[in-house]
């Protein structure tokens, strides 16, 4: 990002109210917004500073600030640079808005979500399941699903352990291939 | 879609039904499922389902140590795997400021090529059957495995090689590796006009692939199409070019790019990527010898290591597309949160279910191996 574009795209960037702006590299710009600003923020980008490209919405659970925080990742292909907007939204509803009329990528992304962690976002196309069809526990990303104790709860253990094995631990277990037989040794020359 | 949740209903009479495409159809990439409402042949409505291969990485990712998880990203795209150890490896750096060494730098581009070109092979053979000719795939499987062979010889694993770690990589190149690098190199650009005459140029494929699948510039932008996908319909994209990582910026490479944006396009995109990652791995094996030193930086132990608190996102250019993994530490002896963000998150979902709609049913498999759909990366 030249430094024109860089400074140009600092003055837009202030006509958002509460924003804090860091740039972490020089194409890698990390911007921290209230959530109600989210959207003015990315119509901002997309429309007048050529961010037309949403590479990801990453969520992560603060489970000690009672908060999630969405990250949305956006690119663009003429300045060459990554915009990383932050915003935190309580975790309790856990409700959010679409942005999909602005990037249609967020579909997939907000769907993702919805399903790992609980979050809702309004106006969203799609909140059906996709990967956990058939799961009915709670989210399982959320910080306080603990997978083990869940297994231990809904799954018992099994005893494996089959002849075969049992003959090669009274072995010394492993099996030695001698150097002449392995891969290499043979192919070459 | 398991026949025990699936109820047969009665409908009126009518010329629409359901139809389920997958998890097990030889037409669909991996294990993945298209639920499409017909017309005769024709698609009306097309719902991607995935989960098949959902496998919990971020979850698990965030009770392993930060090392561990070296050995299971790769595991997330089957058949290019090693952009997935880069691009992790790459975010534990940043957290770390860890300073890569140049010739380690320069392995792992030559681990990168490969992968390209070993994935590529890969998808000309599973693309060429979806036409019904399976010569394309034996070749393109056969001539793989030469790739796979170089991957054990110089990291220790065939597919899942786990050759970067945070600060570099893990193993000197064996004596005498670069030369049986370059004959590989050597047969694999041979082999390109036999596979020109039997798939590109085929008319079998042809006729089918002109046309089909066909996405404008401005869809590929508005869906959010990375990778050999987009260039194929004229936007000379790559984030090794235009988010440099790595020593690509020092390394001559082209950009190819076609204008029509059908499967036929996509195709040949891939063709002519293959052969610029030839070339890349020629420089490479010209430049190497001359870069000498250590190939990781020093890291603190392993087993007892607390990366700094901080979030980064890298990006990596897999032969799918744009990949990308966002890293949160809190300061801890594990990833506070890793996200990883799939090319084919985008071309397997919503773009597939967009393409497929108008299409007709026995092009569904044509479009979606010309995307170059990876579910596994869908999944995680």
């Amino acid at each position: 990002m030249s430094q024109q574009v860089a400074h140009w795209l600092d003055n837009l960037l202030k006509e958002i109210e509460g924003i804090e702006v860091r740039r972490k590299s020089s194409r890698r710009v990390r911007v921290d917004v209230p959530a109600d600003a989210l959207p003015a923020l990315l119509e901002l980008l997309q429309g007048r500073a050529g961010y037309i490209h949403l590479s990801a919405i990453s969520c992560v659970d603060w489970i000690e600030d009672d908060e999630f925080e969405l990250v949305y990742h956006v690119w663009s292909y003429e300045s060459h640079s990554l915009v990383s907007a932050h915003i935190r939204i309580a975790r309790e509803p856990g409700v959010y808005l679409s942005v999909y009329d602005l990037y249609q990528p967020a579909g997939f992304f907000e769907r993702d979500i919805h399903e790992m962690y609980g979050i809702h976002f309004e106006g969203s196309p799609n909140m059906e399941k996709f990967i956990l069809t058939e799961w009915d526990g709670p989210p399982p990303m959320r910080k306080e699903f603990d997978s083990e104790a869940y297994i231990n709860e809904h799954l018992s253990w099994q005893e494996y352990n089959p002849e075969w094995l049992q003959e090669l631990v009274a072995e010394g277990g492993g099996v030695i291939i001698p150097p002449e037989e392995q891969r290499f040794s043979q192919k070459k020359k | 879609m398991r026949p025990e949740n699936y109820e047969a209903q009665r409908q009126p009479p009518s010329n629409e039904y359901e139809l389920n495409f997958g998890p097990n159809h030889p037409g669909i990439e991996g294990n993945y499922a298209l639920k499409v409402k017909l017309h005769g042949d024709i698609v009306l409505e097309a719902k991607a389902d995935g989960g098949y291969l959902h496998r919990g990485f971020e979850k698990l990712m965030e009770q392993r140590l930060w090392i561990q998880n070296i050995a299971l990203v790769p595991r997330i795209c089957v058949p290019d795997p090693s952009p997935m150890e880069l691009c992790y490896s790459m975010a534990v750096e940043e957290l770390c400021g860890l300073k890569v060494p140049q010739r380690a730098q320069w392995l792992r581009v030559m681990q990168l090529e490969l992968s390209r070109i070993a994935a590529h092979l890969f998808t000309f053979g599973g693309h060429a059957a979806t036409t019904g000719m399976y010569s394309t795939m034996y070749w393109g499987v056969a001539d793989r495995d030469l790739l796979l062979d170089l991957f054990e010889e110089f990291t220790g694993g065939r597919v899942y090689s786990i050759y970067n770690i945070p600060g570099g990589v893990r193993r000197e190149l064996p004596e005498g590796f670069l030369q049986r690098l370059t004959e590989t190199l050597d047969y694999i650009e041979s082999r390109l006009p036999d596979y020109d005459n039997l798939f590109f140029k085929n008319q079998v494929f042809v006729k089918r692939a002109k046309g089909t699948g066909v996405m404008s510039r401005e869809q590929a932008l508005e869906w959010g199409v990375t990778g050999p996908n987009l260039r194929a319909t004229g936007l000379a994209f790559d984030v090794r070019r235009d988010d440099p990582y790595l020593v690509y910026d020092q390394l001559e490479f082209d950009i190819p790019v076609e204008e029509s944006g059908d499967a036929w396009a996509r195709t040949l995109v891939r063709r002519k990527e293959l052969m610029e990652s030839i070339r890349i791995l020629r420089q490479v094996v010209e430049i190497l010898p001359d870069i000498h030193g250590p190939i990781r930086a020093p890291i603190p132990n392993p087993l007892a290591w607390n990366v700094p608190a901080g979030e980064t996102y890298t990006r990596v250019e897999s032969s799918k597309g744009e990949l990308c993994y966002y890293v949160v530490s809190n300061g801890g002896p594990k990833p506070y949160r890793v996200h990883v963000r799939g090319p084919s998150s985008m071309h397997a979902v919503q773009v597939l279910e967009k393409m497929s709609v108008g299409s007709r049913i026995e092009d569904i498999a044509q479009t979606m191996f010309s995307l170059d759909a990876c579910p596994p990366e869908v999944d995680r």
